[in-house]
């Protein structure tokens, strides 16, 4: 069998039928800027060859139907479908490869129930969480799935990639926070995805757990059209410090520390690399100021009752202390907290070789990684870097942060991410293959060490995608047989981590 | 009608910080210029400046509220600014 879905074949008869689905002119849109803002995300990208990256047609539906009728008709013609929420991800899972229809799922931005009682709140997947948010305040709960985009990624799109949440180690990830969804499969089918059965239930027995399997899976098992999530009582007090120290392994081993501090409370620690502390001193008001003994930042973050924060934060500055930690005062603590909650919001631009400022874009390749590993990863990735940088001088070394990552359970799991800005203007084929093979040697240190080649972003683009068969290992076959039941003709975001070897 | 001046609001000379960084008014750090050849600035009013700086701090604030009725501070000094005034 051969992959079925391929450069697409949408022509005006394709887009007449569209528009008797959607019945809406304005909400079908074969327009060049309408297919060219929508070709890319923030990640870096193939300047260069923005064109081959355009969806054919998109389009903007508001139902469920909309969006099940149009899949199926991707299905009668064999042509690509790209879903797309925020388009804020940090690889290509928003992307199209091969061009075909784009399912842009903004006008889906509906609050349809929030039910107070079995604490939970049912949405479109085009609503953005901090207006969720701005919305839940008043009824005293929140949602707390709190990307670095939280004030421009949506819930469509956190579900399709399986984010990461800042706050993760105190209330979970995305994957923790939805309870269910409405899901159309790539065949066109409306389902309703869960534990088991039941909307509002946290945990079943009955049958296959389903729901993680629609989570985080790109977009390539299926468009989330409603989702049942988590509400949590709103936050009373945050409470957040930020540790200095002269050298990594110490920040390390005090990270280590205050995640095994059992202080549930805790919604986040946050580990800056030496790279990273050197990057924000050229840049970052908070850091400029420090004096040269200090290398390496923890961050420590907690939310909850006063009664439980207050007395615990008093334990967090003993234990932020304890091996040779500096405190950085409260204006940093606090302020550069909140600002975590919105990294987009930064200024982009990095150094040549001599020093110059240059506008760049953010890469941010992450991985998933055990505690013990964290060193030993940090120098290979940073001498990778430092080889191509210092060989095509378009890349530039921003450091790297490691988050806790596990939910509810921050001792030994971190998101580790390294930052790469990257001189899009300069871009050309050969700039942009050396870009994949550095991107793909920072993911094989990732599987050297045990790790997953990404824990949040997703393995959707070369580099990555090829990497993952090795990832999987022999649960490859199972991934294969998957998506191959499921997406029989591949139109489901086709081309991405590697799954079109489910039809060889 | 305000009629806007550059000459009314132009900066005062730049104080250098680190090698990389200057500042021209007061917490107010900015890439030398010597640095920003390939990517020329502009010229800044100071009352932009201000306006720029302000509103970080007010969306830093504006954050603080949106997660949390309240923020607690460990009420302690910095450790490392006492050593590097």
């Amino acid at each position: 069998m051969s992959p079925v879905a391929f450069k697409s074949a949408v022509d005006d008869h394709v887009v007449e039928e569209l528009r008797a689905i959607i019945g809406d002119d304005a909400r079908v849109r074969p327009d060049q800027s309408s297919r060219a803002f929508r070709s890319r995300v923030p990640a870096p990208f193939p300047v260069h060859r923005w064109a081959e990256h355009y969806p054919d047609v998109v389009i903007l539906p508001k139902t469920a139907i909309e969006v099940s009728e149009v899949v199926k008709l991707a299905n009668r013609h064999k042509i690509p479908i790209v879903p797309r929420a925020g388009g804020t991800g940090l690889s290509d899972g928003a992307v199209p490869l091969r061009g075909g229809i784009m399912i842009d799922c903004k006008l889906m931005n509906q609050i349809h129930e929030i039910d107070l009682v079995d604490r939970t709140v049912t949405v479109g997947p085009g609503i953005n969480m901090l207006k969720l948010n701005e919305e839940l305040k008043q009824h005293g709960v929140i949602y707390p799935d709190d990307p670095a985009s939280y004030p421009c990624s949506l819930v469509g799109g956190r579900i399709g990639t399986g984010g990461w949440s800042l706050l993760g180690a105190r209330y979970g990830h995305t994957r923790d926070l939805v309870i269910s969804m409405e899901v159309v499969l790539p065949t066109g089918e409306i389902v309703e995805i869960a534990e088991g059965g039941g909307r509002k239930l946290r945990k079943s027995s009955t049958g296959l757990t389903l729901k993680q399997l629609f989570t985080g899976h790109q977009g390539t098992l299926g468009i989330t059209t409603q989702a049942t999530l988590e509400l949590v009582p709103r936050p009373e007090v945050e409470f957040a410090a930020f540790f200095a120290f002269d050298e990594y392994i110490k920040a390390w081993e005090t990270t280590g520390i205050l995640t095994k501090s059992g202080l549930a409370t805790i919604a986040g620690v946050v580990l800056f690399d030496e790279k990273k502390i050197e990057y924000l001193r050229r840049d970052d008001e908070a850091y400029i100021p420090q004096p040269d003994t200090v290398n390496a930042v923890v961050a420590v973050a907690m939310y909850g009752r006063r009664c439980e924060v207050e007395p615990a934060s008093k334990e967090i500055m003993r234990l932020g202390k304890s091996n040779t930690g500096k405190y950085l005062g409260d204006e940093i603590s606090a302020g550069d907290w909140a600002s975590r909650h919105d990294r987009y919001a930064t200024p982009l631009h990095g150094r040549d070789l001599d020093g110059q400022a240059v506008l760049m874009s953010w890469h941010c390749e992450d991985a998933a990684l055990n505690y013990s590993v964290l060193p030993q990863v940090r120098e290979e990735w940073h001498a990778i870097v430092a080889r191509y940088r210092e060989r095509y001088g378009i890349f530039d070394d921003w450091g790297m942060f490691a988050y806790t990552s596990g939910a509810h359970k921050p001792w030994a799991d971190y998101l580790v991410e390294i930052d790469v800005g990257i001189w899009e203007q300069k871009l050309n084929d050969e700039y942009w293959a050396a870009w994949v093979d550095c991107k793909r040697e920072i993911a094989q240190v990732s599987l050297k060490y045990g790790g997953s080649i990404t824990a949040c972003h997703g393995a959707t683009r070369e580099g990555d995608a090829d990497l993952v068969p090795e990832e999987m290992g022999s649960a490859w076959p199972v991934v294969k047989a998957i998506k191959r039941a499921l997406d029989p003709n591949n139109v489901m975001n086709p081309g991405k981590q590697s799954l079109d070897e489910a039809y060889e | 009608m305000t009629i806007f001046r550059l000459g009314e609001q132009t900066p005062p000379p730049p104080r250098r910080i680190t090698d990389t960084v200057v500042e021209r008014l007061e917490h107010q750090y900015e890439v030398d210029p010597d640095l920003m050849q390939i990517t020329p600035q502009q010229d800044m009013p100071v009352w932009d400046s201000r306006r720029i700086f302000n509103a970080r701090w007010d969306h830093l604030d504006w954050m603080h509220a949106h997660f949390a009725d309240e923020v607690l501070l460990a009420g302690e000094e910095s450790e490392t600014m006492e050593e590097h005034p």
